[in-house]
């Protein structure tokens, strides 16, 4: 099998190898992952100069941190001199990363500062040469901080692209942003880093089927009744309800069906529906109508409106990776306010949600079936909808109803062409028949 | 109030019987056990910066360092309420419930018991668990931590009152945290 047959012209079909195979998984990094703006951190995690926290592009651990001059440095969390991690913590303040071997030492912003043993020696190392290595590009959105290891990127605005318009339906509602609140939850999956990312991106149609023991019929009624499922940009994606005009702000608000508002009583009630009851002013009619459900941003970033979540897919192989996700709450919420928000995240999702205990199993078993062998003439059928979606009128990119699976026929067709790019023509994948 | 020794023998039966329930499956007979104004917290444990001005001390090393649990403003793994529990428990039961449906076999040791704090209407009690997990299609885990319970004395016994389930976790390599632990 070639490269270019592991997903077919129309992205009905994506082949089984393209899950599994380490030939392929090695293109992804080369294609992908050293091209693409990934997604670091957020500017509420690192408010002080000194301020750090861990992060990973790809396989790669990354040091994402504010310098003493007050602007944002990622460098790759490996010293200079024999490459051992300099920074063991996940997220801390400190002046110095201290490398454990034979203490080197660097700022916060990645740059050499000490080499103990120099004192003894003649000719003195270039300190400004022996510097972290850094990541070539670091751009905000929002306060959403993503590097690049590419220098001649597009500028990560224009990456986005349309997204943002999907993107700002959530982050402008807010007086003062969001809030990442404390550190990633990392839970290793025995999955390929794709799936989850794709259901994410547009697959809410799992939702009424995997999650029918939790989620209620009502709350599927209303996505078959006015969801939508837009790709501002393949490889990006959002899903949202498009509520009718005249709707209550009750049946709109951000933040109302995840647990921690359910339970919370009138106190999170109330702030949530002055939050909504500014939207319209503050996003516009349509968006203030917009009730968000699953975003995905190309390759690996994902958003739960809800259950309000951010999360990661970070390969670890073909076979494994590791899921990072964080609460996100209102900047300026109250201290008790943000306490029953973050479990409109944490009683649902992350490690120990009742609902993505679910998808983990699904994505597990999805590897196990797509590593069989004698079946790589059966590729995955992705042609859900092929041709219906269509440009609309009032919202960017091509829109169609959630079903349609086009969010993952254009996330795979760029994901090829990202292949492409960087194999082979000729290069084959072993097929076990 | 009854003797210590008597007062300890009481509360690991109380376990013994709690974690029969749990791996029988028996999760409503074992709701009938927790309080409905229950708090079921597990701490998010992180990997925590040394302090350098605690050199020399406990406290540079200590637990409470790594955790992020109900107090502080990090994001616990769980914070939880009897309306949880109830739909986890409820959730055992449904056929589409599909991450269970082989059910999991659990078996889990309830150990160190110990009662640190009684007056005669509540308890504080710490014990440790390991707990071996298979789940069909997929491998087998074992589970390790800790529990620091609030138990409430009833008639025939206790009742959970809070309980905060500290897991020994680096990477969470398991497939759910959302077991009843």
């Amino acid at each position: 099998m070639k490269i270019s047959d592991l997903v077919s012209d129309d992205a009905a079909y994506v082949s089984r190898k393209a899950w599994t195979d380490q030939r392929v998984y090695e293109l992804e990094k080369k294609g992908i992952f050293a091209k693409a703006w990934l997604f670091l951190g957020h500017e509420s995690q690192i408010k002080k100069p000194g301020d750090f926290v861990q992060a990973y592009m790809c396989e790669t651990p990354i040091i994402l941190a504010r310098g003493e001059d007050n602007k944002i440095y990622a460098n790759i969390n490996s010293c200079s001199h024999r490459g051992l991690p300099v920074c063991r913590a996940d997220h801390g303040n400190t002046k110095r990363f201290l490398c454990p071997y034979h203490n080197w030492s660097y700022k916060v912003d990645g740059s050499l500062v000490a080499i103990p043993q120099e004192k003894m020696l003649k000719t003195k190392p270039d300190k400004s040469l022996l510097g972290l290595k850094s990541v070539p590009r670091v751009e905000s959105w929002r306060g959403m901080i993503f590097g690049c290891f590419d220098e001649s990127v597009e500028p990560l605005e224009s990456y986005l692209g349309d997204m943002r318009f999907y993107l700002d339906a959530f982050f402008e509602r807010f007086n003062s942003g969001i809030e990442f609140i404390g550190a990633p939850h990392r839970w290793t999956i025995n999955a390929n880093w794709k799936l989850p990312m794709e259901n994410q991106l547009g697959d809410v149609n799992h939702g009424p089927f995997l999650h029918s023991a939790v989620i209620p019929a009502e709350a599927n009624e209303e996505i078959f009744a006015v969801g939508l499922s837009a790709v501002p940009k393949p490889g990006h994606g959002a899903t949202f309800r498009l509520m009718p005009e005249g709707t209550p702000d009750a049946q709109i608000a951000w933040g109302m069906e995840g647990m921690g508002a359910i339970l919370g009583g009138p106190e999170i009630e109330e702030y949530l529906f002055e939050i909504q009851a500014k939207s319209a002013e503050r996003v516009g009619d349509i968006r203030s109508r917009m009730k968000g459900l699953t975003y995905g941003v190309y390759p690996n970033l994902s958003f739960l409106w809800s259950n309000t979540s951010f999360k990661v897919s970070h390969p670890r192989g073909p076979n494994k990776v590791e899921y990072w996700s964080w609460g996100v709450v209102p900047a300026d919420a109250p201290d008790a306010i943000k306490k029953v928000l973050r479990t409109n995240y944490s009683s649902f999702f992350g490690p120990g949600g009742i609902l993505e205990q679910e998808d983990s199993e699904a994505w597990m078993q999805q590897y196990i079936g797509s590593n069989i062998d004698f079946a790589d003439d059966k590729p995955y059928f992705y042609g859900l909808g092929l041709g219906e979606e269509k440009a609309h009128s009032e919202l960017p990119g091509m829109v169609s109803v959630t079903a349609n699976e086009y969010y993952a026929r254009a996330f795979f067709t760029r994901w090829r062409t990202a292949l492409e790019a960087v194999a082979d023509p000729s290069e084959l994948i072993a097929c076990s028949n | 109030m009854s003797s210590r020794l008597e007062r300890q023998y009481a509360v690991e039966q109380f376990y013994f019987n709690e974690a029969r329930l749990l791996d029988g499956r028996q999760y409503r007979q074992w709701l009938s056990l927790v309080c409905e104004t229950i708090s079921y917290v597990m701490p998010a444990r992180v990997n925590a910066l040394v302090d350098n001005r605690q050199r020399g001390e406990e406290s540079m090393i200590a637990i409470e360092n790594e955790l992020e649990d109900g107090n502080s403003m990090g994001c616990p793994i769980r914070e939880e309420s009897y309306a949880h529990l109830f739909v986890r428990v409820d959730r055992a039961y449904k056929i589409n419930s599909w991450a269970d449906n082989p059910p999991a076999r659990t078996r889990r040791i309830i150990g160190n018991i110990e009662v640190l704090k009684d007056t005669d209407k509540s308890l504080s009690v710490s014990s440790n668990f390991h707990l071996f997990f298979a789940r069909p299609g997929s491998d087998n885990f074992i589970y390790s931590g800790q529990r620091n319970d609030q138990l409430l004395v009833v008639n025939d016994g206790f009742k959970i009152a809070a309980r905060e389930v500290i897991m020994d976790y680096a990477n969470i390599d398991v497939p759910t945290l959302g077991l009843i632990f």
